[in-house]
């Protein structure tokens, strides 16, 4: 009894080959997949149908293909930008889980500046001002946090939490007041309704024979190289690398670790807000659940991607399609809708989470002669 | 039978974390009624080897047996279940527990539901071994010497049958010690089997039966306590002087560079680590520190790079005091820190960054622009790497991956390549083979044939008396003496370290580390 | 309904009904972070409770058999929790809000799917007799506090009984100290043989399975009517995640945490009728957004969170290795 020895010794890995991890992604997806195919069929659902138009995404054979592309970058870029941002914030392990909320308050500003100033100004300067204003709002509303934890250690992630909720029934407020002075709602209406931003308020699109490209496409595009740039390239975010990898380190090297945090913490959460801009001005109009939930998505985007920006790109392209996807191809089935993509994504991320485990890991057996 | 049953063997034991032995081939044995004395250097080995009784480690090879009996220690809870008890160095206690539940926690005797009796449970039972402890008093609320009764008291009431104590008496106060000594001395009488790991080596004399030596990881022997002395014991843990031909370049010396004075520095737990040093640094000299395990090493280093508060006393460099500055304006007077901690990667490098990017770790923000001029540090690195012949498979390998010593040239590289007046740097060789340490060496002397003053914070003795100038040796956060290296010996420098001998007031009209030229009196810093 | 008494009486009956949920969310995810794991899944958890607890209950027609199974299979996530986090070392908050989502999309597929199939409440008596409200002999005919306090349905009292339970266990029990002391420091726990690994394990199941109960409360208190947008849950994972916060990780102060709450939440739908049948003294309630009063427990734990990190430790019920990984021969 006493010689019991387990067969297998958990020791921690150096460093993990980029094709293994490949290999873990691609096979994590696979076996979600299969999963959600059983899934599927046992609710009487031909799977290789769904995934084919899920895949797809009702492009081919539809009236207006191009509306469904350009309602899938609606969707695509503010996941993608918000990812990035929080990759910034994970670098630091500065545990930013208030996306939702940085988000809210981006597109709040945003929509305040587009109805207080819509009229006034033309559409490029509008649409600069609301990305201003989005992006303050939200870096604001993260760069206290960042504060409160630089100084006296408060729990971000709970605080980011909890933060979330407060811009979300802030937002609600003004999406459920009917007052006078409520400058946000349509004054047609007799109930509480957003109204729709005025027409220099709309995001600017370049159009491409029939297709519309929506300019935050472009800006998205920009952000990523630039913060690419910014992290591997410029002193901040080898600051950024250093703080994120060793504290002391970034100490010993006389780097000023709370300065750095707070800056980046405004600079991630200030994306975010932008993010919240964005798509204000694409959809033309405040929405009380203006988010999509992509506070969320983005924490599980970044930590996929592993905090990489060709990675990120990548992963959030995935997950828009699985999403947009699900969203289309529910549309044939009414047993199926739009959260069905929730369940995939949840099955692949557990994949991954546990895979990624023998690639941080390895099992080394016991040795024969100390067990005997 | 015809001889005594060990109450624990340890054959044969090898245990390495990477490419670094801890422990090689170890035997070790003690009888019920018996107190061994575990002693070595620091790093060689000896908290490693415990911890494997403890269950916190498994050993990669070799046997363990307890009363003959060969057995697997999986973890802690199979070390308890096999009556060895382990009080660690690091105390392991729950801060906002009581004493009391503590000891609680571990107790298997007991029924499910907590009462207040436990209370009276245990302070009964510490008064029956002696200590006096309060029972409902809060972790966080004790003192140092509090924390470590507890731990004693803990291991104690789950009567252990074996009892290893790491370090004990580091913390405790002489009266304490006796009373431990007290306990100990009981405890053998009834017929446990105790370890004690010690620095002290009147202690060793005064507590144990018989004394088992280790040095760099690998077993020297053991030696019954009443057939040795000091002198011996000495020996076998430094080992004899080895002649290495490491070269001592003389060089015109400049006057201090670096002043310490007074200097009193606390350590993370809250108790004195340095303790009113005094030592100074000349240009174009290597100051050696020699001492035992954690005698204060490390906060001396932190102290100066101005990573670590102090609590009293002067630094000078150059006539300006140095105190209170923030890391950066150090570094940007010329003073480099190096240290290099047991596992390699804690402070001075970022591991997950390429080689590259960690030389440029102190100067990335000297370029123009908002650029990092990789360029440059590519270039750095690369020259770096012949130069101590580095092997990495590129200069943007991440640190982490290089093996051995190679991380620590690079390391050490960087500090040199930035042209500091003052080295400060903590085991630059640990666990270096025989070249890359000759060539760490040689990049030491040509530093000093520069005019650089160096502090050498190292392991070995021998290495210590053929490179440095001077050696400092610290016992416990004091001084006991500096003396030149060319006219010690390593039993002198031993007995030193130990606490054995001190030769800080040898001669009454200068007293050890205080320059007769100091510029402190002259530029009137005294006064803070 | 204008009757003051009437209205004040359904105002604090409502407290207790419509928040206990929420009390169990609390209490499970204490157990859970007391052993050291932060959880966000518990909005998942609670809505896999839920479905699989309320369609095992319509099947078996048995209060009981919804209990269990909702104890069950919220578990389970605790399970596949303790699997990632503790023997796989996973990050702890991408995995419980990825059990998150998975959970929200499990509920809506398996409802969904159902579509017509769906078993309504009604049908099964054995669930609304179980959630009829039981009576306590004698107590139940106080005035006001009588109908408030204790007339509500089994469910309430298991509810409470569950948290002053965990109360108990987490203070008054060795199992319980040994909990503690695996969320405040492993490593001493592991060093005097407490096998850490089998605790976080027991945890993190039990405590996701009393949130899972929650989630059941909540199907019986909706009926049982499957709406395709809304879950069940409304947030009120999210909500009990707060409340531990609040409650300073303490099952009693939970259940005073869970009034305080509930009276925010209760006063958003009883600000009318209350400031209708006390224009004088609380006439100004009508005045207060309703959106307030859902952000109050957000913005009293923000501040609680806040003031605590300020005024540090002592007395702080905030386990100290909560939300990180335990890794024995880490160094």
């Amino acid at each position: 009894m006493k010689n019991r020895q387990p067969l297998f010794h958990v020791v921690k890995r150096e460093g993990a080959s980029p094709a293994r991890q490949l290999l873990a992604y691609v096979a994590a997806v696979a076996l979600a997949l299969a999963v959600g195919a059983v899934l599927l069929a046992v609710q009487g659902v031909e799977p290789v149908t769904f995934y084919r138009q899920l895949i797809t995404m009702g492009i081919p054979g539809s009236r207006y293909p191009w509306r469904a592309v350009e309602n899938f970058i609606k969707l695509f870029v503010p996941l993608l930008i918000v990812s990035m941002a929080l990759s910034l914030a994970f670098k630091m392990r500065f545990w930013n889980i208030g996306g939702e909320g940085q988000f809210i308050m981006g597109a709040f500003w945003a929509g305040f500046a587009a109805m207080k100033l819509g009229e006034s100004l033309p559409r490029p300067a509008m649409v600069l001002v609301m990305a201003l204003c989005g992006a303050l709002g939200g870096g604001l509303y993260g760069v206290f946090v960042a504060a409160l934890k630089v100084k006296w250690g408060t729990n971000e992630t709970l605080l980011t939490l909890m933060l979330n909720y407060i811009a979300l029934y802030f937002l609600q407020y003004f999406a459920e007041t009917k007052t006078d002075w409520n400058f946000f709602l349509d004054p047609g209406s007799a109930r509480p309704k957003f109204a729709k931003f005025p027409a220099s308020a709309q995001m600017i699109t370049i159009p491409i024979g029939p297709f519309n490209l929506n300019l935050s496409l472009l800006i998205a595009a920009a952000l990523c190289v630039l913060l690419y740039i910014y992290l591997n390239y410029t002193k901040r975010g080898y600051e950024i690398a250093v703080v994120g990898d060793s504290p002391n380190t970034a100490r010993y090297a006389g780097m000023k670790v709370g300065k750095i945090v707070i800056r980046t913490i405004f600079l991630s959460a200030a994306l975010i807000g932008l993010a919240g801009a964005f798509q204000v001005s694409s959809a033309g109009i405040l929405s009380a659940s203006v988010t999509n939930d992509v506070g969320w998505t983005g924490i599980v985007v970044a930590w996929l991607a592993k905090l990489n920006t060709a990675g990120i790109v990548v992963a959030s392209l995935l997950i828009t399609v699985l999403q947009f996807g699900c969203q289309t191809a529910s549309t044939t089935y009414p047993s199926i809708d739009a959260n069905f993509a929730n369940l995939l994504q949840g099955v692949i991320l557990f994949i991954v989470l546990a895979a990624d485990f023998f690639t941080r890991f390895q099992l080394v057996r016991t040795r024969k002669e100390a067990a005997k | 039978m015809e001889e005594q049953q060990y109450a624990i063997e340890m054959r044969g034991i090898c245990k390495s974390f990477g490419s670094v032995a801890a422990n090689n081939n170890i035997n070790l044995n003690v009888k019920s009624g018996e107190i061994l004395a575990l002693l070595g250097e620091n790093g060689s080995g000896k908290t490693t080897l415990m911890n494997m009784l403890s269950g916190i480690y498994k050993p990669d090879s070799g046997i363990i047996l307890v009363d003959g009996q060969e057995v697997a220690i999986n973890s802690p809870e199979d070390a308890k279940k096999l009556g060895i008890g382990m009080v660690h160095q690091h105390f392991k206690l729950v801060d906002v527990f009581s004493a009391a539940d503590n000891i609680w926690l571990g107790d298997d005797k007991s029924g499910l539901v907590l009462k207040k009796e436990r209370y009276g449970v245990i302070r009964d039972m510490a008064r029956k071994f002696g200590f006096d402890i309060d029972p409902r008093k809060k972790v966080y609320n004790m003192a140092v010497s509090e924390k470590q009764t507890l731990e004693i008291v803990k291991v104690l009431y789950y009567g252990a049958k074996i009892i290893i104590l790491d370090e004990p008496t580091a913390v405790l106060t002489v009266q304490e010690t006796a009373r431990l000594f007290d306990v100990l001395r009981r405890m053998k009488a009834e017929g446990h089997a105790i370890i004690i790991i010690t620095h002290k080596l009147n202690e060793v004399l005064e507590i144990s039966d018989r004394v088992a030596i280790l040095r760099k990881g690998e077993y020297i022997t053991t030696v019954d306590t009443s057939s040795t002395n000091e002198q011996q014991l000495t020996e076998f843990m430094v080992g004899r002087k080895v002649e290495l031909n490491i070269d001592r370049p003389v060089v015109d010396k400049t006057r201090p560079l670096l002043e310490i004075r007074d200097l009193t520095i606390k350590n993370d737990e809250g108790a004195v680590a340095i303790d009113k040093v005094n030592f100074y640094i000349r240009g174009g000299e290597i100051l050696g520190v020699a001492g035992i395990a954690g005698c204060g090493q490390k906060e001396l280093c932190e102290a100066i790079a101005g990573l670590r508060p102090i609590e009293s006393g002067m630094m000078i460099h150059k006539g300006d005091n140095i105190v209170g500055l923030p890391p950066k304006a150090i570094l940007e007077k010329g003073i480099s820190m190096s240290f290099i901690p047991e596992d390699r990667l804690g402070m001075g490098l970022a591991p997950s960054m390429s080689v590259t990017d960690n030389m440029l770790l102190k100067k990335y923000d000297q370029a123009r622009g908002p650029f990092v001029d990789r360029k440059t540090g590519r270039a750095e690195a690369r020259q770096v790497i012949q130069e101590l012949e580095i092997v990495t498979p590129s200069t943007e390998t991440p640190v982490r991956r290089l093996s051995g010593g190679n991380v620590q040239k690079v390391l050490l590289g960087r500090e040199i390549k930035a042209g500091p007046n003052v080295i400060v740097t903590a085991y630059p060789v640990r666990g270096l083979d025989i070249n890359s340490s000759y060539a760490i060496y040689d990049i030491l002397n040509r530093q000093k044939k520069d005019g650089v003053g160096i502090l050498f914070v190292g392991e070995d003795l021998d290495v210590m008396i053929d490179l440095c100038d001077k050696i400092m040796v610290l016992c416990h956060g004091r001084v006991m003496g500096v003396v030149h290296a060319h006219k010690t010996s390593k039993e002198e420098l031993g007995l030193m370290m130990t606490g054995a001998l001190d030769l800080t007031n040898k001669y009454e009209d200068k007293p050890a580390g205080i320059a007769r030229d100091s510029r402190i009196e002259e530029t009137g810093e005294v006064e803070k | 309904m204008n009757d003051p008494i009437q209205v004040l009486t359904l105002f604090l009956f409502n407290i207790v009904l419509v928040n206990i949920p929420l009390l169990y969310g609390t209490v499970g995810e204490i157990v859970v972070e007391k052993s050291g794991s932060l959880n966000l899944g518990v909005e998942g958890t609670m809505a896999i409770g839920a479905m699989f607890g309320y369609l095992a209950g319509c099947a078996a027609n048995s209060l009981a058999a919804g209990l269990l199974v909702s104890f069950l299979t919220a578990g389970l996530c605790g399970l596949l929790f303790a699997v990632l986090t503790v023997s796989l070392q996973a990050n702890q908050n991408v995995t419980g809000l990825t059990i998150t989502t998975f959970g929200l999309g499990l509920y809506f597929f398996v409802g969904k799917g159902l579509g017509e199939r769906w078993p309504a409440m009604t049908a099964s008596d054995g669930l609304v007799k179980g959630y009829s409200a039981l009576e306590i002999p004698g107590l139940s005919k106080l005035p006001v506090i009588g109908k408030a306090l204790f007339s509500h349905n089994a469910l309430v009292y298991l509810g409470i009984a569950i948290a002053l339970l965990v109360w108990w266990y987490l203070n008054f029990t060795k199992t319980g100290l040994r909990l503690r002391a695996v969320g405040e420091n492993p490593g001493a726990a592991d060093s005097v043989g407490i096998n850490t690994l089998l605790y976080k394990y027991v945890h993190l199941i039990a405590g996701s399975g009393i949130m899972g109960l929650g989630g059941f409360y909540m199907a019986l208190y909706m009926s049982g009517s499957f709406e395709g947008s809304n879950c069940w849950i409304n947030g009120y994972g999210w909500i009990a995640i707060a409340l531990v916060i609040f409650a300073n990780w303490n099952p009693v102060l939970a259940v005073l945490g869970t009034l305080v709450f509930g009276f925010f939440n209760t006063l958003q739908i009883y600000a009318g009728p209350l400031a209708g049948a006390f224009p004088g003294p609380l006439g100004w309630l009508s005045a207060i957004p309703p959106q307030l009063y859902k952000a109050l427990p957000f913005m009293i734990t923000a501040i609680v969170l806040i003031a605590s990190s300020v005024r540090k430790r002592e007395g702080s019920g905030q386990p100290a290795a909560l939300g990180l990984n335990y890794f024995r021969e880490e160094r």
